[in-house]
């Protein structure tokens, strides 16, 4: 079966499934950040390692790419993209700029860009029915219901569930068929519901975009338990609210654009997050917060800015500046958690 | 809070906010009123084009911290505005724009950027964060910009400006209008197959368009103002106007000869970033631009010293690099001085203006960007040199790909990495080096 890759999370993969291939989700997996020698060293290494990766063939088993106007860097990758076009296997390529603000307009005109993303995958892959994307639909619909599922057990006290057992989930979503993904989601869920952990551990957030993998390793290493990944590599991959549209591409652009947002949001929907912050800690019973901040990406450097100087949170906040593939300075993240386990101490007492 | 509030609110703020500014720069024994008289000894028509330039600007800059320019008080309601927000659509609501950028680069020229950009390092703002930004996120934290009445932002071209404009909210508690403007309509219309790409063209002007009339309905519930739907018609007139003499001017130096001095003061309008469009006083400073280099325009002559294209913009501190090119080079052309946009229409203004903003170039592909400069860029042009700051992604992530396709279509471009308000780095024997090496190489 033919896989489409796609790069951020505000891609409606339902679409993609809809033409009847596997989406693919592009991650910091490459090992070729340092190939990219055609957008050079301002650009994150998220998008870098996507570049490089295109240029050294290792994304020659996807038919095509969906690459998504995010931000700026991934607006530069989209052209680096079609610069090599013709040193770069896979054959089809869509940009689908996002709207950053979330209006009645915005939604409107992102249905509008979808239809045109369904357009060039039917002119690649073959006709796409409405109800073949209402039948995407519901099986990612399936897929939210259960991480919700996850996401709630997290949020006990006593949880069994590891913050690397997510990473692991999170890391086949992005690569395996759906409907496989669910089997095991339901088998995970089947596994964990009657456990329950005696180590109360500092529990911990991890902020920001796309995550680090040794990260929620190191944390978890140094002694504390990860509640939740509010990153796009975490929890806002499988956000949103479904409304009742009946037309498919409305439908999809409500629920894509109205999810718990990524720091490229601006306008109402961005202060909503500043707001929402103080409900996840809430939630997730967290003790502290670990913002990763990727090196050269704006919107989460000036994210981070607003977060720590203007948001009124009570528990501790660390950022870690890092690229996507760095490594962790474990001692800076084991100093974290002793301050938490400190402080959880305390507050005990 | 209401509009009557907000006004006696601002306007003890900016009284302290022109202090500190004065004393940022080194001016703190200066009065206010002082500064002001300081800035407008000269008469306005006696001054060179640029000059006027500068003139409009100051004014406007005092203007936002509720002083004329005879130094009196008088309360102007002020848009914190980013890049690329148009503002015909302001100063039809009777509205001054105050453009972060183009204080930052006022900063610098003063020498003062640095110390604001530690400021803000030393406060959570990464240091790979645009030094712009950098510079004005520590002139918020030490309150030398006036306290805005509202915040205007687009999505357009730079991200760091953007979602500095939301912490700018934060911290002033001022409501912030975001624009989001559609990324790559430009390329669609080079690149257009069929009609449903006519028509998506259209919805993306539609969608401009709408968000221009929510805009103008916030604007008048969070300060009052109202459009003035006829000013909006005058002030369409001008742009058009501008724009023309801009144009004119534009294609006296890049396709004709003046012997009227322009060095890096060509580079100083930076049109396409002035928050000056619509105002009556630009039509004058254009005009004037181009009277000058018309009345200077002579044939085609030998050329002397390389007759070179400059693309993006310039450092604005104190630095040598920008005096040993005056010497060295003769500017035929500026990118951000390009007429990129058709006449404004009057009768039909907000979208027309739409049009412009979703039909802005730099908001599309490197490539179709670099194939607008191989079209216009005359063949008697010796070269490209493009000053990119290394914390724009914009720009400076396209430079590997721009420089591949000016090389191919044989236009020789150096590009230096530098940075535009930020002198920490600034290594001038090292650039030099690298111009006096592309020189030689153009000259052969």
């Amino acid at each position: 079966m033919k896989k489409t890759g796609w790069f951020c999370t505000y891609t409606p993969v339902e679409l993609i499934h809809a033409a009847n291939t596997i989406p693919y989700g592009i991650r910091n997996d490459s090992k070729a950040e340092h190939e990219d020698v055609l957008l050079g060293d301002s650009m994150c290494s998220y998008v870098r390692s996507c570049m490089g990766g295109a240029l050294t063939n290792a994304y020659d088993d996807l038919s095509g790419v969906v690459i998504a106007h995010s931000c700026e860097c991934m607006r530069r990758l989209s052209d680096g993209w079609a610069f090599r076009q013709n040193q770069i296997k896979p054959k089809l390529i869509h940009i689908l700029d996002i709207p950053k603000i979330v209006t009645e307009s915005s939604i409107k005109f992102f249905a509008g860009s979808l239809k045109r993303l369904k357009n060039d995958l039917e002119n690649e892959y073959g006709p796409i029915s409405d109800e073949s994307i209402f039948e995407s639909i519901e099986k990612y619909k399936t897929t939210r219901i259960l991480f919700t599922q996850v996401e709630d057990m997290r949020k006990n006290i006593d949880s069994a569930v590891t913050g690397l057992e997510v990473e692991e989930l999170v890391n086949d979503y992005f690569a395996m068929p759906v409907e496989v993904f669910n089997e095991k989601l339901k088998k995970f869920i089947d596994e964990k519901k009657d456990l329950k952990s005696d180590d109360l551990k500092p529990r911990i957030m991890i902020a920001g975009g796309p995550g680090n993998k040794s990260l929620i390793k190191a944390i978890e290493e140094a002694g504390a338990l990860c509640v939740c990944e509010n990153m796009c590599t975490g929890s806002r991959a499988f956000a949103g609210t479904y409304g009742d549209e009946k037309d498919p591409f409305e439908l999809l652009a409500r629920l894509y654009l109205e999810k718990n947002p990524c720091p490229r949001m601006l306008g109402e929907k961005s202060r909503y997050k500043t707001d929402e912050l103080p409900r996840l800690i809430n939630d997730y019973k967290v003790d502290g917060i670990i913002y990763f901040s990727m090196k050269f990406c704006a919107n989460m450097q000036m994210d981070w800015a607003l977060l720590k100087n203007h948001t009124d949170i009570d528990i501790p906040m660390k950022v870690i500046e890092g690229d996507i593939s760095s490594e962790i300075n474990e001692r800076e993240v084991y100093s974290f958690v002793k301050r938490l386990k400190k402080r959880k101490k305390k507050n005990e007492s | 809070m209401s509009h009557e509030n907000t006004v006696k609110e601002n306007t003890e703020a900016r009284k302290i906010q022109l202090k500190n500014f004065l004393k940022a720069n080194g001016l703190g024994d200066i009065e206010p009123e002082d500064a002001v008289k300081m800035a407008f000894m000269s008469e306005y028509k006696t001054l060179s084009p640029s000059a006027k330039r500068g003139y409009v600007n100051a004014k406007q800059f005092f203007n936002a911290y509720n002083f004329n320019t005879s130094g009196e008080f008088e309360y102007h309601h002020v848009a914190w505005r980013s890049l690329f927000v148009p503002t015909e659509i302001m100063y039809a609501m009777n509205l001054i724009p105050y453009t972060t950028e183009m204080v930052a680069s006022q900063l610098a020229m003063a020498g003062a950027s640095s110390e604001r950009i530690e400021t803000a390092e030393g406060s959570n703002f990464s240091g790979d964060l645009c030094s712009f930004m950098k510079t004005v996120a520590g002139g918020v934290i030490e309150n030398i910009f006036p306290t805005p009445d509202i915040l205007l932002t687009s999505t357009h071209i730079c991200d760091p400006s953007a979602k500095y404009a939301e912490i700018a909210s934060h911290v002033y508690k001022r409501p912030e209008f975001v624009l989001d403007i559609p990324y790559g309509i430009y390329d669609l219309y080079r690149n257009k197959k069929n009609k449903a790409d006519e028509k998506r063209i259209e919805e993306a002007v539609e969608y401009v368009t709408e968000q221009f009339y929510e805009m103008i309905e916030f604007v008048t519930q969070k300060t009052g103002l109202e459009l003035d739907e006829k000013k909006l018609k005058q002030i369409c007139k001008w742009t058009n106007e501008a724009r023309k003499y801009l144009d004119e001017g534009n294609n006296i130096i890049l396709y004709e000869r003046t012997s009227s001095k322009k060095g890096i003061k060509e580079l100083d309008y930076a049109a396409n970033l002035m928050q000056t469009w619509g105002t009556e006083e630009i039509v004058d400073v254009y005009k004037s631009r181009y009277e000058d280099y018309k009345k200077n325009q002579h044939e085609k002559r030998e050329i002397t010293v390389p007759r070179i294209a400059w693309f993006h913009l310039r450092p604005y501190f104190k630095n040598q690099l920008m005096s040993y090119l005056d010497e060295k080079i003769e500017i035929s052309g500026s990118q951000v001085n390009f007429v990129f946009f058709d006449e404004l229409d009057p009768e039909d203004p907000v979208r027309s203006i739409a049009r412009r903003t979703v039909m802005h170039p730099a908001y599309s592909s490197v490539m179709a960007r670099t194939t607008i400069a191989i079209d216009k860029i005359p063949e008697d042009t010796s070269g490209i040199i493009a000053y990119y700051p290394k914390s724009c992604r914009h720009f400076h992530g396209g430079a590997i790909m721009e420089n591949e396709m000016f090389k191919k279509a044989g236009i020789p471009i150096l590009t230096i990495d530098g940075d535009c308000v930020d002198d920490r780095g600034d290594d001038f024997p090292i650039v030099k080096t690298r111009v006096d090496r592309f020189l030689k190489a153009i000259s052969k």
